[in-house]
């Protein structure tokens, strides 16, 4: 399986911090990965890296390019979407789509009518007409009518509605999603892309916490609940967190045995959002 | 090539008013301005008790004389689409690398498979070609429909519009001038262009700030310590500008010419910027050291713009 993503010893220093900090990765095609981290923790930072947005150290290859020398020949394989709010605000509707299609070789013109024909969105509205969601609509559109092998998300759904959010990332899985393309989205609602996603990535302080399949996450991590008079016996059982919910205590453990843990309480397992506060929590400490 | 065409239509999309308002509105003031003028004459105290006596005294004048007075109209006309052109490229270069760094649409450009140097020169061109033509087409229909609005009027009156003016003022020759002075202007205001880019894809805010800010201090330092040194006042950074002012071969007045505008004022005007309307003229500024210089210096300026584009999505 090829690597859509290569990175070794990555690096990004500004003046004073280190916004990442020696990372290695490998991103093979057909993934949905989610790049989750705190505020700062270098997620924008390593997501303009590989997007040719900004310089960095290291090695980079993305799809056997280099980001920061070729940007222009990347995109055509690449698409991302920075924010919602980004399209140029003074243009018309036909007017982005025409330019797309001049400028993108791979752009479908048809799939973007098509796409479009759902929303409320039409060829002559100006975006400074449009509402958020349907700026967002119409970004989402031009992008899934590319045939590109990576799609960059970085907070794509931010500030729009859970109906929205929803409807983004079915259309997303159902009309875009293939065995060949890979997705690399980061957002802090983590708890609304947990389903799509096939690999996970924990980013904390510039360095990498985390990165696996969902599947080896879902048979590593344990979540167990049990009530006060057995909390005790878990604690022995050396969890990563504990937290406490409605009187009963809630335990988080890393490859631990199940049946020993089913003894005392319910086994669970763990949200990628109560994981992501285990792991971050538990690197502080 | 297409995808320079489409970032070049992107640019005309986004500033149709600039390039194609701006002139419009111009020849739209010329001809409300002769309608006007057409409406009132005979509410005019003057010698000439109506236009159609008017026509008449201009038609028993001498023919060099008409034909003369005429060529200069004819030039005359472009002078307030020449100015606004350069105001409106001066502003449209300021904003260029500037207004989706604001809106931080630069994002979504980036994410087109067009490189740095294709934005820019894409942006040059506009500035270099686009608006000049489009403002010249407009120059040229406005003056077009002047010329027939005004032969009706004449033909009314019972004058012939062709040996009264159509046929004298050689208004293609006015017209080819204009065009060519555009286009050499274009190259010979390339420093100034290369600077505004390079201001436009720097500044935090305010780009016009920027822009004129760091010379005039910098003049107004150099100025004062030449003046310190030597108690005289040397050419400077001011200076260079006035000689590049002066030597822009814009037509600015149609009495460019002989130094007739300067004498009829009083002012001797030196032979060095006293450039006779002609393409020769027009060429040589650009055929000559002083380019040579200005192009070098363009070319860091545009350099400079381009790294600094390429990392505008730095931080």
């Amino acid at each position: 399986m090829n690597n859509v993503i290569e990175a070794k010893g990555l690096t990004k220093r500004y003046s004073r911090t280190i916004a990442v900090d020696n990372i290695d990765l490998q991103i093979p095609e057909g993934r949905i990965v989610g790049l989750i981290g705190p505020n700062g923790a270098g997620k924008t930072t390593a997501l303009k890296a590989i997007l040719g947005l900004a310089t960095y150290e290291g090695e980079l290859s993305v799809l056997g390019k280099s980001p920061a020398r070729d940007r222009a020949a990347l995109m055509e394989d690449v698409c991302f979407i920075a924010d919602v709010a980004v399209l140029p605000r003074w243009i018309r509707v036909w007017q982005v789509i025409e330019l797309t299609e001049k400028i993108h070789p791979k752009f479908s013109r048809d799939k973007c009518l098509h796409y479009l024909s759902s929303t409320k969105v039409t060829l002559e509205h100006r975006v400074k007409q449009l509402s958020k969601g349907m700026v967002a609509q119409l970004h989402l559109a031009i992008v899934m009518a590319i045939d590109v092998k990576l799609l960059v998300l970085d907070e794509p759904t931010l500030g729009l509605d859970i109906l929205f959010r929803k409807k983004f990332y079915t259309n997303l899985l159902n009309d875009y999603f293939d065995e060949q393309r890979t997705i690399l989205i980061t957002t802090h609602q983590v708890e609304e892309i947990e389903h799509i996603l096939s690999d996970l990535i924990f980013i904390q302080d510039g360095r990498i916490a985390l990165n696996d399949s969902m599947d080896n996450v879902q048979q590593r991590y344990k979540e167990l609940m049990v009530s006060p008079d057995m909390a005790a016996a878990a604690r022995e059982l050396r969890p990563m967190n504990e937290r406490e919910l409605f009187g009963r205590h809630i335990f988080l453990f890393e490859d631990a045995n199940r049946e020993q843990l089913s003894e005392l309480g319910e086994v669970r397992t763990p949200s990628v959002a109560d994981l992501f506060v285990a792991i971050m929590n538990g690197d502080e400490s | 090539m297409n995808r320079l065409m489409a970032l070049i239509k992107r640019e005309f999309w986004e500033n149709k008013g600039a390039f194609r308002t701006t002139p419009l509105v111009i020849g739209g003031i010329y001809l409300a301005a002769m309608v006007m003028f057409l409406i009132t004459f005979n509410h005019f105290d003057n010698e000439f008790q109506s236009l159609k006596e008017l026509l008449r005294f201009i038609a028993q004048q001498d023919v060099v004389l008409r034909d003369k007075i005429l060529y200069m109209a004819n030039l005359e006309i472009s002078v307030l689409f020449s100015t606004a052109l350069a105001f409106v490229v001066f502003f449209y270069l300021l904003g260029s690398l500037y207004d989706d760094r604001k809106d931080r649409s630069i994002l979504f450009w980036k994410s087109l498979p067009a490189s740095d140097t294709l934005t820019i020169a894409s942006k040059l061109l506009s500035a270099m070609i686009v608006a000049p033509l489009i403002f010249w087409v407009i120059y040229v229909i406005s003056h077009i429909v002047i010329m027939l609005l005004f032969s009706i009027v004449v033909m009314v009156l019972g004058e012939n519009p062709w040996t009264l003016f159509l046929s004298l003022g050689s208004p293609f020759e006015a017209w080819g001038l204009v065009l060519v002075s555009y286009f050499t202007q274009s190259i010979w205001a390339l420093p100034l262009y290369g600077w505004l880019m390079l201001v436009s894809a720097f500044a935090p805010r305010i780009p016009l700030l920027f822009a004129i800010l760091p010379p005039v201090i910098l003049g107004v330092l150099e100025l004062w310590l030449d003046f310190l040194k030597t108690f005289t006042v040397n050419d400077n950074l001011f200076g260079l500008f006035g000689h590049w002012f002066a030597n822009s071969p814009l037509i600015l007045s149609a009495d460019e010419h002989d130094g007739d505008f300067g004498a009829s004022l009083g002012i001797a005007i030196f032979s060095d910027y006293d450039h006779q309307i002609t393409v020769a003229n027009m060429f040589d500024r650009i055929f000559s050291t002083d380019m040579l210089i200005g192009l070098a210096i363009a070319a860091v300026f545009l350099g400079g713009a381009l790294w600094l584009r390429h990392r505008a999505t730095e931080s």
